[in-house]
C-alpha cells in the first residue's frame, strides 16, 4: 500500500508540474461549460431561439393582419424586418416583390406575406404565404413552429371576419345586423356582460366570449371568465389539441415556397458535413502546427536554417502544407457525403474547391496562432481543444446559431466556423456564382491575413526559429 | 575561411559572447572547449547563419553570414547538438530532404546518399524508420546528414552526447578521414579527450569569452608546471595532501589526487615530503598535464562545474 501511496504522488506530481493538463482538465471544462451556457441562452431568463431575421409583408388593411404582425414583432425568436433600404437611404416598406431577391441574397431565410385577400370572400377561410431559404433543417422546423403558432393564435379573429363575410353575403346586411344581436343578446343572457360590447366583438370576428373575461361591472353579476389563450413565448410552440389544430389548418392556407436550394438533395447532410469538416480541420491543422514545438526542440530548425532556408520559407512551407491538408481533408469529406448522403460536390465543384482553399487558408492562419501564442505543444493542443469547441459550437458546426442569444450570434459570426460554413451553403445550397462569393471569400481572406499577421510576429518575438 | 571580429551576442542581461575574435583557416580541425553554458552553442550558431551578432561580425570566405542571407550557408554543414531528425521517416527520406534543401537532385542526391549511408554504416537500414535506430546510428545520420552537399566547412555541436564508445570512435575516425580529406572542421565540445584527440587548434570558451587559444602544446605552456603527479585519494596520502595546498593546486576527482605545483615548486621537494610520510613511490604517478588543468588554470574552475 505504501508504495502504491508513493506511486500515486508521484502521478499527482507530474500532473500539477503539467500546466496544460491542468488547464485542461479544469478550466477548460469549465470555460465550456460557462460558454455554452451562454450558447444556450442559460444565463438568461427565456431560452430558444433568437434573432431569427423575418420579413414581413402586410398587403392587407385588416386590422387583424396588422395585429399578426405585431404578434410576431413581440416574438423574441423573430427579428421582423418590414421595410426596405434604398440607395439614398430612405426606407419603404417591403413587397412580396423584394422577398425572393433579398432571400437569395441572405439578406433574410424566412418571410411571412400577409395578401390583401387574407380572408377569402370566396369561400370560408385565411390564406397567407411562406417563403423560405431552408438551409438549416431545423432552424426551418422551428421557425414553421413558431410561425404556426403566431398565426394559428390570430386565425380566429380572422376566421370570424371570413365567417361574417361570407354570412353578409348570403343574408344580406340587415338579417345579418339581426343575427348577430339575437346571438349577443344570448350570449350575455346566458353568461352576463354587455350586450352591444358583445355584439361589436362578434362583427369584428371574435366569437362574443371575450369580453366576458374582462372584470364585470357589477360586482359577482358575471360567473368566472374562462382562461385566456397561452401567450408562451420560447422555444415550443403552444401545441393546439390536434383535432382543433387539423380543423384550423384546413381553413388556414399558407403557400410554401421554397426560394433557395429546390434541388438540393440533402440539405441537412451539406449542413452537417460542412460543419463537421471544418471543425476536423481545424483540429488537424493545429495538430500540424503543434509540431513546431518538436522540431524546435529536436533541432530540426537549426539544421533546416543552416540550409539555405529562410524563416519566411520555413513559415510559408507549413502554411502551404495546412492549406493542402485541409483542401484534401474537406474534398474527402465532401466526397464522403456525396457517396453517403448523396450531397451534389461535382456539380459545384469548381466553387466548392475555392471555398475550401479559402476555408482551408484561414484554419491553417488559426493552427499557425495557436502555435504562435502557446509557449508549448501541450499548452497548443489544449488551446486548439478549447479554441476548436467553442468556435464550432458558436460557429455554427453543430446547431442553428439562432438557438443561440443574440450577442452569441454576433460572436459566432467572428469564426473561421462560419464564414467556411456559410461558403459551404452558398455553393452547394444555394448554387452561387463564383462572383457571389466574393464577399465570403473575402471575410476569410481577411481572417487569414490578419490571423497570419499576428502570428508571424508573435512567433518571431518568441524567438520559435532561434 | 571564417573569421569572427569583437562578436557579442547577449540574451536578455546574459552575455552568451563577449566580443569574440577568431579566424580559422582553410583545413583546420578546429575544436571549441568549454563547460555547458560558456557560449559554444552560441557561437556555432552565430557561425551556422542561424542569429545575427549583437555587435561584431562573422565571415566565411569574405562574405558576411547572416540569417538574411541563405547564399552563405551553401558552402556549411551543421551537426546539431540534438539529433535532428524526422524519426518517423526512414534514413533515406531523411537523407532526400536535407540534400533537396540544399539543390541536391536526382542521380547526384542518390549517389551522395548512398555514400553517406555506406561511410556510417547503415547502408542496410535505410528504408528502416529513424526511430528504431540506437542512439549510435542516429548520431550517425545526423553526422552525414550535414554532409550531403560536401560543405567546405563542418560546424560540430557536441555531436557525440550520449554515444556509445563504438559509435563515438566511429563517428571521430569518419571526421578525421574528412579533415584529411581537406574539410573544415569547427568541433565543440566539453570532453577535453574529444578535443585533444581531434583538434589541430583549440580554443578554450568560458563566460563567452575565449581567454586561450593555440594547438595542444602551446595551451600547456600556459601552464606554470610541466608535470603533475596523481596519487590514490586514500586516508594514508591525506596528511600529504594537506602539505601540499601552499604548493599548488590538488584536484580531487574519482578517488584520486592531481597536484599541479606553482611555478617555482620543485617536484624534488614533493618526493621528499612522501618519503618522509612513509608513502612509497609506486602511489606516485608523474605525467604531462592534460587540457583540462589549462582550463582550470584559465578560468579557475573545472570543464565538469
Amino acid at each position: 500500500m505504501r508504495v502504491i501511496l508513493t506511486l500515486v504522488r508521484k502521478d499527482i506530481a507530474n500532473f500539477l508540474r503539467n500546466r496544460a493538463a491542468v488547464g485542461l482538465t479544469f478550466f477548460v471544462p469549465v470555460a465550456l461549460i460557462y460558454i455554452f451556457g451562454w450558447v444556450f441562452g442559460l444565463h438568461q431568463k427565456d431560452t430558444g431561439p433568437t434573432g431569427i431575421r423575418l420579413a414581413v409583408v402586410n398587403a392587407s388593411t385588416n386590422p387583424a393582419a396588422q395585429k399578426l404582425v405585431d404578434a410576431l414583432a413581440t416574438e423574441t425568436a423573430f427579428h421582423v424586418i418590414t421595410t426596405r433600404e434604398l440607395p439614398d437611404h430612405t426606407t419603404r416598406p417591403l413587397a412580396e416583390a423584394d422577398l425572393r431577391p433579398l432571400i437569395h441574397d441572405g439578406k433574410f431565410r424566412f418571410a411571412v406575406v400577409i395578401p390583401a385577400d387574407v380572408v377569402r370572400t370566396d369561400g370560408i377561410g385565411l390564406h397567407l404565404k411562406i417563403l423560405s431559404d431552408p438551409r438549416n433543417e431545423i432552424e426551418t422546423q422551428m421557425v414553421n413552429g413558431l410561425l404556426q403558432k403566431a398565426i394559428f393564435s390570430h386565425v380566429p379573429e380572422l376566421l370570424g371576419q371570413s365567417l361574417q363575410a361570407r354570412a353578409r353575403g348570403f343574408l344580406g346586411e340587415a338579417r345579418s345586423d339581426q343575427f348577430n344581436r339575437s346571438l349577443a343578446r344570448a350570449i350575455t343572457t346566458a353568461f352576463g356582460g354587455d350586450p352591444a360590447t358583445v355584439q361589436r366583438e362578434i362583427e369584428a370576428g371574435g366569437l362574443g366570449l371575450g369580453t366576458l373575461a374582462q372584470p364585470a361591472p357589477a360586482p359577482s353579476a358575471a360567473p368566472p371568465a374562462p382562461p385566456a389563450p397561452a401567450q408562451a413565448k420560447g422555444a415550443t410552440p403552444v401545441q393546439a389539441p390536434s383535432a382543433a389544430a387539423d380543423f384550423l389548418s384546413r381553413l388556414v392556407k399558407i403557400d410554401q415556397e421554397q426560394v433557395v436550394g429546390k434541388d438540393v438533395r440533402s440539405p441537412l447532410a451539406t449542413q452537417l458535413v460542412g460543419g463537421w469538416a471544418i471543425m476536423f480541420l481545424l483540429f488537424a491543422v493545429s495538430a500540424s502546427s503543434a509540431a513546431f514545438f518538436d522540431e524546435k526542440s529536436s533541432g530540426l530548425f537549426q539544421r533546416l536554417l543552416a540550409a539555405p532556408v529562410t524563416r519566411a520559407q520555413l513559415l510559408w512551407s507549413r502554411f502551404v502544407y495546412g492549406v493542402g491538408l485541409g483542401l484534401v481533408q474537406l474534398t474527402t469529406l465532401f466526397t464522403a457525403g456525396r457517396l453517403m448522403y448523396g450531397i451534389d460536390v461535382f456539380g459545384h465543384f469548381g466553387s466548392l474547391m475555392v471555398v475550401c482553399i479559402f476555408a482551408a487558408a484561414a484554419c491553417t492562419s488559426f493552427g499557425m496562432f495557436i502555435a504562435a501564442i502557446a509557449p508549448n505543444a501541450q499548452a497548443a493542443n489544449g488551446l486548439a481543444t478549447f479554441f476548436v469547441m467553442v468556435m464550432s459550437a458558436t460557429g455554427g458546426a453543430w446547431y442553428p446559431m439562432s438557438l443561440m442569444p443574440e450577442f452569441m450570434q454576433q460572436v459566432g459570426k467572428l469564426t473561421v466556423v462560419y464564414w467556411s460554413m456559410e461558403g459551404f451553403a452558398q455553393v452547394l445550397w444555394a448554387g452561387r456564382s463564383f462572383r457571389e462569393l466574393l464577399p465570403v471569400l473575402g471575410v476569410l481572406a481577411g481572417i487569414t491575413a490578419g490571423v497570419m499577421a499576428i502570428a508571424v510576429w508573435r512567433l518571431n518575438h518568441k524567438r520559435m526559429f532561434e | 575561411m571564417l573569421s569572427l571580429r569583437s562578436v557579442t551576442k547577449r540574451y536578455g542581461a546574459l552575455t552568451a559572447l563577449d566580443g569574440v575574435s577568431l579566424d580559422i583557416a582553410r583545413g583546420e580541425f578546429f575544436g571549441l572547449l568549454g563547460p555547458n553554458g560558456a557560449g559554444k552553442s552560441t557561437l556555432m550558431a552565430l557561425a551556422a547563419g542561424l542569429r545575427s551578432p549583437d555587435a561584431g561580425t562573422l565571415t566565411l570566405d569574405g562574405g558576411v553570414v547572416t540569417p538574411a542571407d541563405p547564399r552563405t550557408r551553401t558552402s556549411l554543414g551543421l551537426v546539431p547538438q540534438s539529433i535532428a531528425l524526422y524519426e518517423e521517416l526512414s534514413a533515406d527520406q531523411n537523407l532526400r530532404i536535407f540534400g533537396a534543401l540544399y539543390g541536391l537532385r536526382g542521380a547526384q542526391l542518390r549517389r551522395r546518399i548512398d555514400e553517406a549511408l555506406a561511410a556510417v554504416q547503415l547502408t542496410d537500414r535505410r528504408r528502416d524508420p529513424v526511430k528504431t535506430f540506437s542512439g549510435g546510428m542516429q548520431r550517425r545520420l545526423n553526422l552525414v546528414a550535414a554532409l550531403l552537399h560536401q560543405p567546405k566547412l563542418l560546424l560540430c555541436d557536441e555531436p557525440t552526447v550520449g554515444v556509445d564508445p563504438q559509435s563515438r570512435n566511429a563517428i571521430f575516425d569518419y571526421l578525421t578521414a574528412l579533415n584529411r580529406a581537406g574539410l573544415t572542421i569547427i568541433y565543440s565540445t566539453h570532453y577535453m579527450e574529444e578535443a585533444t584527440r581531434l583538434c589541430s587548434r583549440i580554443g578554450i570558451i568560458d563566460h563567452g569569452r575565449i581567454p586561450a587559444l593555440g594547438t595542444l602544446d602551446e595551451l600547456l605552456t600556459r601552464l606554470p608546471f610541466e608535470e603533475e603527479i596523481s596519487f590514490p585519494a586514500t586516508p594514508e596520502t591525506a596528511p600529504l595532501a594537506a602539505l601540499l595546498g601552499a604548493d599548488g593546486t590538488l584536484v580531487s576527482a574519482d578517488g584520486r589526487h592531481r597536484f599541479q605545483p606553482r611555478a617555482d615548486f620543485r617536484l624534488s621537494a614533493f618526493y621528499t615530503r612522501a618519503e618522509a610520510l612513509g608513502l612509497p613511490p609506486r602511489l606516485f604517478t608523474a605525467a604531462r598535464p592534460t587540457l583540462e588543468a589549462v582550463f582550470l588554470h584559465l578560468t579557475g574552475r573545472n570543464l565538469r562545474e
